[in-house]
């Protein structure tokens, strides 16, 4: 059984500089369809400007071939991509969360997904194939992941804590080949947000309420006392069993309460 | 920078034999003024939505009961937080749909339900939270109107809560759906509920103004009109600030019908070494008070946390950079950080500013570290992390057998 794999790539933007690069998140995609399938059932497509030099930067990764859906900038590329996955019977899309150029409303992959009749897992750092069945691993916050099992066909999104995209090499860039489709352009979506320089934002302090302006001045800038337990040169065994008791009872640990 | 005049509406005309009260800020804010279906039990409400206080009006109350007289210190928040807002007829509902991870309200939620509680008072309407029925929050006090009960699934399917989201969107039409940013919680599900109503959203709402939202994107930022789904960047808005609403429980929604396609397996165990710093979940520090860097590796295998240490420790190589708890560092947030031998230079007390609980061994009573921790062992490192492996492995064994 023919297992087809596509991967949706965008042209992604230096975070410093600002010029265009291949997408991380995108790169890591491709990177876990690399993993995944034979190169022949691979297709990876980018809807947009076939000239773009970043392009080649996927190409590098090892793929043959990239296909582009030619659009104009700006518009919405749903209907041009929904149209054209839908005849390739694919088993799985993979695609970066949100795109690094513009707004990123990341709305993409699910308005896919619902076109397709895919089943959506987001945020996932690896796949395993296993029929038609996939075992997928979610990234949750705080570095822990989750174990699910997912029917064919379904769309995977991918970000920061996928594995790392190999490198692009440059020979296989200038090597691959770019096959262009001329398709209907997609709607232009209507004008609705101002755009501004952004600024960055400090993050919250906790700001004291209350007591005089010297407290409030002192709870700002001293070390605020936690107001914890103190225990003075305790034996080492006194120490441990402290040190113990509260990560269990705090749920930090498990399987290590006092029996 | 000049400031911009966002929009101005005219003052709502005072009510006969008072004097309006005006209000600049809320005025260049494009707020408007409270609803006509606000009270406290009779009490005017000032334009911001706190309750107006008449401390005269008080004291000869207090005069007239012959009570003693109250000294002037004595807070009057006990008082304040008594009254109830009730909102009976809203000109229209807002929804607020946490995450309720662990089954709680994070601070993340609080920042969500703060945004729908703002947009609510700036149109006069009235919040409602989509709440799973075995939660015992108590909402009253997060400035909530109304509460939405809903059965949900023990385990991970964000289809099924799509379809509650779309179901409670059914039944109370509110004008504004507020989702937590983020990317397996609320911003999943919201997105999926945007992709079936095909409605524009607000991504990562950095900041909400009189009546727009700031959207954060690259070195960009987007201001557009509240979309009907709004995504609350962590921090974005301050929670609500303690003032109790009604907090009415309204009829659960019908079951809803699952749909296939997801099946949860749970929690995967990781290596705690592969996680990245600011990842982790729990974390054993090490400073310059720790020379036993073996029992240091052993402590950290023993109770399954990741390794952070101080500068002086990276610096003299027995860590790698990527290490290093601190401004210099990485600025980590895990649920709990146990230093050895950490004195707690500002710096590194930077670095840990955001952990929820902190526990030092240190041989200095007085180090800021011992100041910030959540449990202080005055004690030296080399003696505490053999005897902490020891009682582990002996916990761990008599449970085993």
């Amino acid at each position: 059984m023919r297992f087809d794999v596509a991967v949706l790539v965008s042209v992604g933007r230096h975070p410093v500089s600002g010029r265009p690069q291949r997408a991380d998140a995108d790169a890591r995609a491709l990177e876990l369809a690399l993993r995944l399938t034979q190169r022949d059932a691979l297709h990876v497509i980018h809807a947009g400007d076939p000239a773009d030099l970043s392009l080649r930067d996927y190409l590098g990764m090892g793929v043959p071939a990239l296909t582009v859906l030619r659009q104009p900038p700006g518009v919405n590329v749903l209907e041009p991509l929904a149209s054209y996955l839908a005849q390739l019977r694919l088993a799985l899309v993979l695609t970066g969360t949100q795109t690094e150029q513009g707004e990123g409303s990341g709305l993409l992959p699910y308005a896919l997904a619902r076109r397709l009749g895919a089943v959506l897992v987001a945020a996932v750092t690896g796949v395993e194939v296993i029929g038609t069945q996939m075992d997928v691993l979610q990234a949750l916050p705080r570095g822990r992941r989750r174990r699910l099992s997912v029917t064919a066909p379904c769309v995977l999104t991918v970000e920061r804590s996928a594995p790392v995209a190999r490198q692009s090499a440059y020979a296989r860039a200038r090597r691959g080949t770019i096959e262009v489709l001329d398709v209907p352009a997609g709607p232009a979506p209507p004008p609705s947000a101002r755009v501004q320089p952004a600024r960055p934002r400090p993050r919250r302090l906790r700001v004291a309420t209350g007591g005089s302006a010297t407290d409030r001045l002192r709870a700002l800038t001293e070390t605020q006392s936690a107001g914890g337990r103190q225990l003075v040169h305790p034996s080492p065994d006194e120490a441990a069993a402290a040190i113990l008791n509260y990560l269990v009872t705090e749920r930090i640990v498990t399987g290590l309460d006092e029996s | 920078m000049t400031r911009r005049r966002i929009s101005w509406q005219p003052p709502p005309p005072a009510a006969p034999g008072t004097r309006l009260r005006r209000d600049p800020r809320a005025e260049l804010e494009g707020r408007p003024a409270p609803a006509s279906g606000s009270s406290v039990l009779g009490e005017p409400i000032a334009p911001a939505g706190r309750v107006r206080r008449d401390p005269r009006a008080e004291r000869q109350e207090r005069g007239q009961s012959g009570a003693p007289a109250v000294h002037a210190t004595e807070p009057a928040t006990p008082a304040l937080a008594e009254r109830i807002t009730v909102v009976a007829d809203p000109a229209c509902w807002v929804l607020a749909v946490p995450d309720f991870g662990d089954g709680r309200l994070g601070s993340h939620d609080r920042d969500v339900l703060g945004a729908a509680r703002l947009i609510a008072d700036r149109l006069g309407g009235a919040t409602v939270v989509l709440a799973p029925r075995a939660c015992h929050e108590d909402f009253a006090a997060l400035g909530t109107d109304r509460v939405q009960p809903v059965t949900l699934p023990a385990t991970y399917d964000p289809e099924w809560q799509a379809r509650a989201v779309l179901a409670a969107i059914d039944k109370l039409k509110p004008v504004h759906i507020v989702f937590p940013e983020n990317l397996t919680g609320g911003g999943d599900v919201g997105r999926r509920v945007a992709a079936e109503l095909a409605l524009p959203i607000a991504p990562r709402v950095v900041r909400l103004t009189g009546a727009e939202a700031l959207s954060a994107a690259g070195s960009n930022e987007y201001i557009r009109p509240w979309p009907r789904l709004l995504f609350i960047a962590a921090e974005a808005v301050e929670p609500p600030n303690g003032a109790r609403r009604e907090a009415r429980v309204l009829e659960e929604l019908a079951p809803i019908t699952a749909p296939a396609g997801f099946e949860d397996h749970g929690l995967v165990a990781i290596d705690p070494a592969s996680v990245p710093l600011t990842e982790a979940d729990f974390i054993v520090s090490a400073g310059n008070g720790v020379t036993d860097f073996a029992a240091f590796h052993a402590v950290a295998a023993t109770l399954g946390a990741a390794e952070g240490a101080s500068r002086v420790v990276c610096d003299a190589g027995h860590l790698p950079r990527a290490r290093q708890v601190g401004a210099s560092g990485t600025l980590v947030e895990p649920r709990c950080y146990l230093a050895f031998g950490i004195a707690g230079a500002v710096q590194h007390l930077q670095g840990i500013a955001h952990c929820e609980r902190v526990i030092a061994v240190n041989t200095d009573l007085h180090s800021d570290m011992v100041k910030r921790a959540d449990l202080a062992i005055i004690a030296d490192a080399q003696a505490v992390m053999p005897a902490l492996i020891r009682l582990a492995e002996r916990r761990r064994s008599s449970r085993a057998v």
